[in-house]
């Protein structure tokens, strides 16, 4: 009896939880089809912000900036990565703990740390040589740096997770040094090389905060176009363009949710 | 078997008629002997797998190599893979010199141990692989893999993907897809180890006949000594990175060379030598006579050679026990017997006569000839 | 025969291979994060120890001034708003941890306690919202809580708050804020130390102890420590250092260190304090890290903990 109590309890509060997990994103979609620009009151269902939003020149070239970044950073990250996870694997009865301290050392970095060390760090270079002016290039090396680690692991933890004689039956069946990667090693950690872009990429798409401090004038990512707008004051338009992220976002989330599901099946 | 054909395989070891006849119907396939010559290989700084190794393989034969776990067998056997290269030593297979060859250079397929199929490729594609890192264009690889799967009796697999099959359809995946790329000699690396037992006899079967078929050098890594002894043309029993001996399976098991390699085949009934006079020998368990004295100080008699006579009867060789110990096994029966305060094992075949009890005073026959003696 | 004969050529040339293999592959990785993020690291640091010139750039001598300035001492004598603003985002780590563990304790267990098919899509609901951007969702609170709004409403109208001012900007939202933003980040390891739960001493305890609380805290409490602890470190060592979150919904008497530290790199202009001070975030990385290492080895399983 007490026991169905709880277990009733709990319910209730899981509800209230995913209501106030959800309840901010939902507000946010809501005010973008609002008639009327009041943050406040909701006067009716209109588009007209999401109007506002195609012809707004900066949101474009926001978006655009933050596509270059998050796919040049990625396609980078993932040349990287996938070496240094195979190294680690490859070489992994080697004491190698000074590697794993610099692997772990950009996810454990604080992220205001993290975008300040670099953009003091650039500001010096850029001084001294006239390399690193801020921008989208100083960006793409910032982003590349701290999605190396995850790129490293998700690799890494797949060839663990491979039966090590693998290898050598692709050696031992006449593969080169060079087919053994396009025909054994590639084709293998495929699934790990797909979600490590697809995080990568979502690492670079959802970081502001090392963004802020590493772009230049005229390199604004869309959440640093969306923080100047809301510091500047709250314009209905920023509701629109979240809603349109909060909407990858779900499509994400199902796509992801299927996925698993079929890999179940 | 007739006494002349034993005293043939111990004089000529991998020679009987079966072997003769394997080999001329191998003559028109490829089969390639292997010469290895002083393989040394040495793991970090203290561990020696290898200390130095002379063995010769000849075309054709199945060849296992027997051993305990950390023997050397698996090093002695990825060294003919060219998965590891020796510190000293040369290799030889076919008549070329191939040490220093890497592993996709070499005529040589190996079964592993774990079968290490391809997760990402199917069945079919699995088979073809070795085909197309060699580059054999798709026609005629597909015409192989099909020639190969009706051959090993799996022709309804192919389509399938590798997780879909069992652990003995895997392995014969795995042993079509070494034989596919008709590799001058074929190695098998404990490929029976994880099947279940009824399983692993109907494999060794197959194994046995598909290498009779094929007329391919197959060698064989077991720590199974009956395994080996089904399988093998001869055998090579190692310990410690050392050959202890190689011969055929009788001569093995008949007459080790040293006690390591009776121990090994499953003996147990060795007695240190106290005394000897001509071919009359003194151990614990009385004096005996041997048909050769020998020189070696341990006494081996193997249990399946007693006779038991019930009661005491009084003879030259006949030692007077007491049953400690029956087990009953239906085809035969083993005792432990007490001599004294020395043990010895005894096998009988169960030919529906009387069986001794525990506790009963038994008479032991032991033939002459059936003693030999061998050193430490 | 004496092994040491042995020519060693082969050997040291598989070893050269190997060597150049390692170097090869982790070569590159390893010098863009040295490059890149510990070299601008240890510059920062050694930022600290400086003087502060004109434009807020370091300059020599070497000098402690900006870690006075951080604890209290100004150039006019005591000046403690940056001792303040220290202790209130060490205040509001400590209450948005602790609110956290309230609530992801039990929805954690709750979700252990559902059928096994509905598991993974409650975990990816509790997760997916943290996957939009930072800035978005705390734009979505500060909807919420503006003046006008129905929560806001509802506080003016217990007297929480005076009329017209809203909910934002306040410690209170930022609270509410990190709280909502750190959740799931104690829901996963929470989670999974559950599922791993030996029901079995559960069941011991439940015929030991005449109490269900002695129950829980014998038995299942020790159980989850491990995820618990791991939680804790995901969720304080970003939250000390959290900067969106208070710049947005703190306000001026809001600000955390992460603000603080980045006043100094634009407009305050003070890069020797601002170094100074994000060495305080990386003290409180490293002897987070450190903490949970130790007490996860004693707990035994520590390894699996780490991230």
């Amino acid at each position: 009896m007490r026991k169905r109590t709880l277990q009733r309890g709990l319910t209730g509060f899981w509800w209230l939880t995913v209501a106030f997990l959800y309840l901010p994103l939902v507000v946010v979609v809501l005010f973008s089809f609002n008639a009327s620009n009041s943050a406040a009151n909701f006067t009716g269902l209109s588009l007209r912000w999401y109007q506002r939003l195609m012809g707004n020149e900066e949101i474009l070239s926001a978006f655009a900036n933050s596509m270059v970044l998050a796919i040049t950073s990625s396609v980078i990250a993932l040349a990287i990565g996938c070496l240094i996870g195979y190294g680690m694997y490859r070489h992994r009865h080697r004491k190698l703990g000074w590697l794993i301290v610099l692997i772990y050392l950009p996810i454990v970095l604080p992220d205001i740390v993290f975008g300040i060390s670099e953009m003091a760090f650039f500001v010096q270079i850029h001084d001294l040589t006239g390399l690193l002016q801020p921008g989208l290039g100083t960006m793409i090396i910032a982003h590349v740096t701290f999605q190396i680690p995850f790129v490293a692991l998700i690799v890494y933890s797949r060839f663990v997770g491979l039966d090590p004689t693998l290898f050598e039956a692709a050696k031992d069946l006449y593969a080169t040094p060079v087919k053994r990667v396009v025909h054994f090693m590639l084709p293998t950690i495929k699934p790990a090389l797909i979600s490590a872009f697809f995080l990568s990429f979502t690492l670079s798409v959802d970081d502001f905060v090392i963004s802020f401090f590493t772009s230049g004038p005229e390199s604004a990512t869309l959440p640093i176009y969306i923080w100047g707008a809301i510091k500047k004051g709250v314009s209905p338009e920023i509701n629109a363009i979240a809603a349109l992220m909060i909407g990858a976002v779900a499509v994400a989330a199902i796509l992801s949710l299927t996925f698993s599901r079929r890999r179940q099946a | 078997m007739s006494e002349t054909i034993t005293a043939d395989v111990a004089d000529q070891p991998g020679a009987t008629p079966a072997t003769a006849e394997r080999q001329q119907e191998a003559a028109t396939r490829k089969a390639s002997s292997i010469e290895m010559q002083g393989l040394h290989k040495r793991f970090g700084r203290d561990t020696v797998a290898l200390d130095g190794v002379d063995l010769n393989i000849q075309a054709g034969e199945f060849f296992t190599l027997l051993g305990p776990s950390g023997c050397g067998k698996t090093t002695l056997l990825r060294i003919l893979a060219g998965l590891e290269e020796p510190d000293a030593g040369s290799l030889v297979v076919g008549g070329k010199n191939v040490t220093e060859v890497p592993p996709h250079r070499r005529s040589v397929n190996t079964v592993f141990q774990s079968y290490a199929l391809f997760p990402h490729l199917s069945v079919r594609e699995n088979l073809a692989f070795g085909l197309k890192m060699r580059g054999v264009r798709a026609a005629e690889r597909d015409a192989k893999v099909d020639e190969i799967a009706g051959f090993i009796k799996l022709g309804d697999l192919v389509e399938r993907r590798v997780d879909q099959l069992s652990g003995g359809q895997r392995q014969r995946i795995a042993l079509a897809r070494a034989l596919v790329c008709e590799p001058d000699v074929l190695l098998l690396d404990e490929p029976l180890s994880a099947l279940d037992a009824g399983l692993r006899s109907q494999l060794q079967v197959e194994l046995l006949r598909v290498q009779k078929r094929l007329g391919m050098t197959f060698v064989f890594v077991t720590h199974d000594q009956q395994e080996a002894m089904v399988m093998s043309d001869r055998i090579a029993v190692l310990n410690g990175g050392n050959i202890q001996q190689v011969g055929a399976p009788r001569e093995v098991y008949e007459r080790p060379v040293n006690a390591f390699v009776a121990r090994f085949m499953g003996h147990d009934n060795l007695y240190p030598v106290t005394a000897r006079r001509g071919d009359r020998l003194t151990t614990a368990l009385g004096e005996l006579t041997a048909e050769e004295g020998g020189a070696g100080e341990l006494l081996l008699i193997r249990p399946e050679t007693l006779d038991l006579l019930p009661g005491t009867v009084e003879g030259a060789n006949h030692l007077q026990a007491t049953v400690a110990e029956r087990l009953y096994r239906g085809s035969h029966a083993e005792f432990r017997l007490e001599i004294g305060e020395t043990t010895l094992q005894a096998t009988v075949n169960n030919r529906g006569r009387h069986l001794p009890d525990v506790g009963d005073r038994v008479t032991v026959v032991v033939a002459p000839e059936d003693l030999i003696t061998l050193s430490e | 025969m004496s092994y040491t004969g042995v020519t060693p050529t082969a050997r040291s040339r598989a070893m050269v291979r190997d060597a150049q293999h390692l170097l090869f592959t982790v070569a590159p990785g390893a010098a863009w994060i040295v490059v890149f993020l510990v070299l601008p690291s240890a510059y920062l640091m050694g930022v600290a120890f400086m003087s502060n010139g004109p434009y807020g750039l370091p300059e020599m001598p070497l000098s402690l001034e900006s870690f006075k300035r951080l604890a209290g001492f100004g150039f006019l004598g005591w000046s403690p708003g940056n001792l303040y603003t220290l202790i209130r985002s060490l205040w509001q780590t400590l209450i948005s941890t602790g609110l956290v563990v309230l609530v992801a304790y039990p929805i954690a267990y709750y979700i252990t306690t559902c059928r096994e098919k509905w598991r993974p899509i409650m975990l990816l609901l509790v997760v997916v919202p943290s996957w939009t951007n930072q800035v978005i969702r705390t734009f979505g609170w500060m909807n919420l809580l503006a003046p006008g709004t129905p929560l806001s409403g509802l506080a003016e109208s217990l007297g929480l708050i005076a009329p017209n001012m809203g909910l934002y900007p306040s410690n209170f939202a930022v609270t509410l804020g990190l709280v909502y933003n750190f959740l799931p980040f104690m829901v996963l390891p929470l989670y999974a130390a559950f599922e791993k739960l030996d029901t079995a001493q559960v069941e011991a305890a439940q015929d030991l102890y005449a109490s269900p609380v002695r129950a829980f805290w014998h038995a299942v409490f020790p159980q989850t420590l491990p995820g618990l602890l791991a939680g804790i470190v995901l969720v304080a060592i970003p939250a000390f250092g959290m900067y969106v979150i208070p710049e947005l919904l703190g306000g001026g008497k809001g600000m955390m260190l992460g603000n603080l530290v980045a006043t100094q790199f634009s407009g305050g202009a003070n890069w020797p304090l601002g170094a100074a001070g994000a060495i305080l975030m990386l003290i409180a990385t490293f002897v987070g890290l450190f903490a949970m290492r130790r007490i996860g080895k004693r707990l035994g399983g520590g390894e699996e903990v780490v991230i």
